[in-house]
């Protein structure tokens, strides 16, 4: 159904306000971009340096097992249902909170993303814990769904929040039902960023580690922690690292082609003219209902299964200490490496930005490889690296986990620091700077109000995610400091339920505030009109 | 640094170039517009207006040539004043209004923080007719209202000049008139030299002067909307400007035997006897009944558009030697098509000589020389 929307004819505009020119972009900006895009790049570079150290031939015959067409089999299979499920589930309730006049949308708008703040680890940890039906491929179904669904919500909310609601009027005049209406134009426009949201989560789901371990579901990921974690086995985990970049690149590559040559621009931060909702009328019922059923099971179970195991186990104090401990280790980290990714990706995002030539789209686009490279293959690279090259300096210190948490959100933080780029247009900028404002003023007053809301909103989703990260945290946290999940993990593999469950519950309410704090700021971008009278 | 006493005062520009990677925008760009003007850059889309006009700004150097306001040189080959210190106000094509600012934050933008800030803000948002909308943002206002804080926040910080950037393109056509004469009345009150831009001849010639009309990167005339409309310096430029008669003629001095009989020309300083283009413009066209043995040519009515206010209507002369023309006529709804007339010239008329062979009408304004700019 979705595939018919998608395969509809692109309603593309071009950008009316901005001629492209063929400026030279200043060169301190293509040196800050190259040098970022360098860094960024680097764990690809050990990972190869690695791979040639073993030799093409262990390698090839590392690869060419039974064993890793299981691996191929479990994880291609897997990817393919949840992204599926992920595109219509996203896209559905992006539509009813965004363009419908669905009572309550504001909460609902919350209550659809707080999931996304909610480790895919500890969404396992809670269903698994509670029921032994949820083991395998459909445990890993169910949970992974319910986990990472809002990486199509997110941005298909905000394009349809954007989108021009002339179109979905020309598509009623030119004798479109509402429903072809919905397929046509509304997925039509929001195409691109449904199909970006897809991207995502099948990038997440070959990346996920703790989820699968807890599921007892194998995948290359798990497999990969294996070999080099408990059997110190280096040359196959590689190996088998290697291929699993390979199907991260391959979907990465897929994307662009499946988007076609289609834009979708609007004028930006411009005044713009809004549309009436969609009235639900006798479907309100129902779609509360389902709603509810969908927020049950994406924050009420993983939620409730922690509060029932903490006070199964009664309330420990004696963990009091060791989750301040914990919980102030893990703020910090995520804390240093929100920061640094948006910092980092603001130099990136300028030069994508304002200044569309060919270098700075492929500097941006190499720094998207970074998605290709699972958490686990980054941290894998890094530690070999520091063991290997820098005589085992920063091995397990705080600033390697810092810069490869950095590395590993990268792209998240560039996505959330571009669409604020994009917001401050440069004619705003040179009209400050033509009634006499000098550029650090400009900066100052016009530049930073604008893409200020999105730094923070980019600084937020980094910081979330790096205060659910698990799987690169256990291979590079520092000797002796336990963060909350590596905490939590610990108690979790001992089956201590109720001692894993404190950890478990602080992580989603330290996850749940940016989280808050996100979806407050998407509201606040220009929304639809009230209802249709 | 000045250039010495005597120097023109107002803006000049002298030998501009710009160029985009290969693609040459600007090829020698000279312009003057005196102190106080409100001038015209007048051009099609892709002539190189709006680059014109973001060098003027300070948004972009010119690669070659020289910017002056006031005697003061602001780009040269070793000086660029930044845009902020120009004292130059732009007036963007969309208004590029500050979205999270109020109409009061925009306007006030480029002031400073000091005594009477706020009464001054007011008095400008009355003089462009938005009093009382201070509060409102962006977004709750309309485009025309949106182009008028445009123009109160660049006027607020008393510019020596405003550029406008095709401001009324994006605004309909009745509110469009209204808007451009506020802004007219609005810069004039402030004292500053305007320079407006835009593709829109008619726009050009009924608000500013002078008007530049650039083409292909040059200035081809700068001049009164009177003398670019009556003796514009090449027949192509004649058809930007307005719809234009073209037909060919010999001179003897001050008159010039042609198609529609012997007409006086404009210019009378012609050589005795040459080959010519000459200029009639539709107004210049005189339409009768037909009478026998009356004064005129005879012609025939092909079609007639009627605009409510005037008609223009389309002729072929009966003996067919001139190309079709067209007469704008007044209360002319009583031309059927097919109707039999009598044509007369009304007026002086302006003429180029036409080379030997080839090109009837030469594209270039150096092959006529002499009917530059009064």
């Amino acid at each position: 159904m979705i595939a018919t929307g998608v395969a509809a004819e692109p309603p593309a505009v071009a950008d009316p306000v901005v001629p492209a020119r063929r400026r030279l972009p200043p060169l301190f900006l293509l040196g800050a971009s190259g040098a970022v895009a360098l860094v960024l790049l680097a764990p690809l570079l050990f990972l190869l340096i690695e791979a040639s150290g073993s030799g093409a031939g262990t390698i090839a015959h590392l690869i060419w097992r039974p064993l890793t067409a299981t691996l191929l089999w479990n994880t291609v299979r897997l990817t393919v249902v949840v992204t599926a499920l992920c595109a219509v589930i996203g896209t559905l309730t992006a539509w009813l909170v965004e363009c419908t006049d669905l009572p309550g949308r504001r909460l609902w708008a919350v209550l659809l993303v707080i999931p996304f703040a909610i480790p895919d680890f500890v969404v396992s940890f809670g269903w698994a814990s509670i029921s032994t039906w949820v083991h395998g491929f459909q445990g890993a179904v169910l949970v992974m769904t319910l986990a990472v669904y809002p990486l199509v919500y997110l941005p298909v909310a905000a394009s349809l929040r954007g989108a021009d609601p002339g179109l979905e009027e020309a598509a009623r005049s030119l004798g479109l039902g509402r429903f072809r209406v919905f397929l046509r134009v509304t997925v039509g426009q929001a195409r691109g960023a449904i199909l970006g949201g897809c991207v995502l989560v099948a990038l997440v789901i070959l990346a996920e580690y703790g989820a699968f371990e807890i599921l007892g579901y194998q995948t290359f990921t798990t497999e990969i922690f294996t070999e080099f974690q408990v059997s110190f086995n280096v040359s196959t985990a590689c190996a088998l690292s290697l291929v699993l970049v390979v199907l991260g690149a391959l979907i990465l590559g897929a994307e662009p082609v499946a988007r076609g040559k289609g834009r979708v621009v609007r004028t930006g931060a411009q005044a713009q003219r809004t549309s009436r909702r969609h009235r639900l009328g006798r479907c309100t019922l129902p779609v509360h209902a389902a709603l509810a059923v969908l927020v049950a099971l994406a924050l009420g179970v993983p939620v409730g299964a922690s509060v029932y195991w903490m006070f199964v186990g009664g309330i420990p104090f004696l963990t009091g200490v060791s989750v301040l401990d914990a919980g102030w280790h893990t703020a910090l980290y995520s804390g240093v490496a929100a920061a640094l990714a948006t910092l980092l990706a603001l130099p990136v995002a300028l030069l994508a930005v304002r200044h569309s030539g060919r270098g700075g789209r492929l500097l941006e686009r190499s720094t998207y490889l970074v998605l290709a490279m699972p958490g686990l293959v980054i941290a894998l690279a890094i530690s070999y690296f520091a063991e290997r090259y820098a005589g085992g300096f920063g091995y397990q210190s705080a600033a390697l986990l810092t810069a490869a948490y950095a590395i590993l959100f990268f792209p998240l933080a560039l996505v959330g620091v571009r669409a604020s780029v994009t917001r401050a247009p440069v004619a705003l900028e040179e009209a400050a700077r033509s009634l006499g404002r000098r550029p650090d003023e400009v900066f100052l007053r016009v530049t930073l109000p604008l893409i200020g809301p999105g730094l923070a909103a980019a600084f937020c989703l980094v910081f979330l995610a790096c205060a659910t990260e698990l799987t690169a945290t256990l291979v590079l946290v520092p000797t002796g400091v336990q963060t909350l999940a590596t905490q939590f993990w610990a108690y979790q593999q001992n089956l201590s339920y109720a001692q894993a469950a404190p950890f478990a519950l602080v992580i989603i309410a330290i996850a749940a505030v940016p989280s808050y704090v996100l979806a407050r700021y998407f509201d606040r971008l220009p929304s639809r009109a009230g209802t249709a009278s | 640094m000045t250039l010495e006493s005597g120097a023109p005062e107002g803006l000049t520009t002298s030998d501009l170039h710009k160029a985009f990677g290969d693609h040459a925008v600007l090829r020698g760009v000279d312009l003057t517009v005196p102190d106080g003007a409100f001038a015209a850059v007048l051009g099609a889309s892709g002539s190189g207006k709006t680059t014109l006009l973001r060098i003027l700004a300070g948004f972009e150097r010119p690669d070659r040539g020289v910017v002056a306001v006031g005697g003061v040189v602001l780009d040269d080959d070793h000086h660029h004043v930044r845009a902020e210190r120009r004292r130059i106000g732009y007036v963007p094509q969309e208004g590029s209004l500050f979205p999270h600012l109020t109409v009061e934050g925009n306007v006030g933008f480029g002031l400073r923080a000091r005594e009477g800030r706020e009464a001054e803000v007011a008095e400008l948002l009355e003089r462009v007719g938005l009093a009382g909308l201070g509060r409102r943002y962006p977004h709750q206002l309309s485009g025309g209202q949106q182009q008028r804080v445009a123009l109160a926040r660049a006027l607020a910080v008393r510019p020596h000049i405003v550029l406008l950037d095709e401001p009324f393109a994006s605004l309909d056509a009745g509110l469009r008139a209204t808007v451009r004469a506020d802004v007219r009345a609005a810069v004039r009150r402030s004292g500053a030299t305007a320079i407006l831009v835009t593709h829109d001849q008619d726009e050009a010639l009924s608000i500013a002067d002078p008007v530049a009309v650039i083409r292909d990167g040059v200035v081809a005339q700068a001049a009164s909307p009177r003398d670019l409309y009556e003796s514009p310096v090449d027949p192509d430029l004649a058809g930007f400007v307005g719809e234009a008669n073209l037909i060919e003629g010999t001179s003897y001095g001050s008159t010039a035997e042609t198609a529609l009989g012997w007409l006086q020309l404009r210019d009378d300083h012609r050589p005795a006897r040459q080959r010519i283009t000459v200029l009639i413009r539709p107004e210049q066209l005189r339409v009768a009944p037909f009478a026998e043995g009356g004064p005129g040519v005879a012609a025939r009515v092909v079609e007639a558009g009627f605009h409510g206010h005037d008609a223009l209507v389309h002729l072929v002369t009966e003996d067919a030697a001139a190309a079709p023309m067209v007469a704008r006529v007044v209360g002319g709804i009583w031309l059927e098509a097919g109707a039999r007339v009598t044509l007369k010239v009304v007026g002086p008329v302006h003429c180029w000589p036409r080379p030997p062979a080839g090109d009837a009408h030469p594209g270039l304004p150096a092959a006529v020389p002499e009917a530059g700019p009064g």
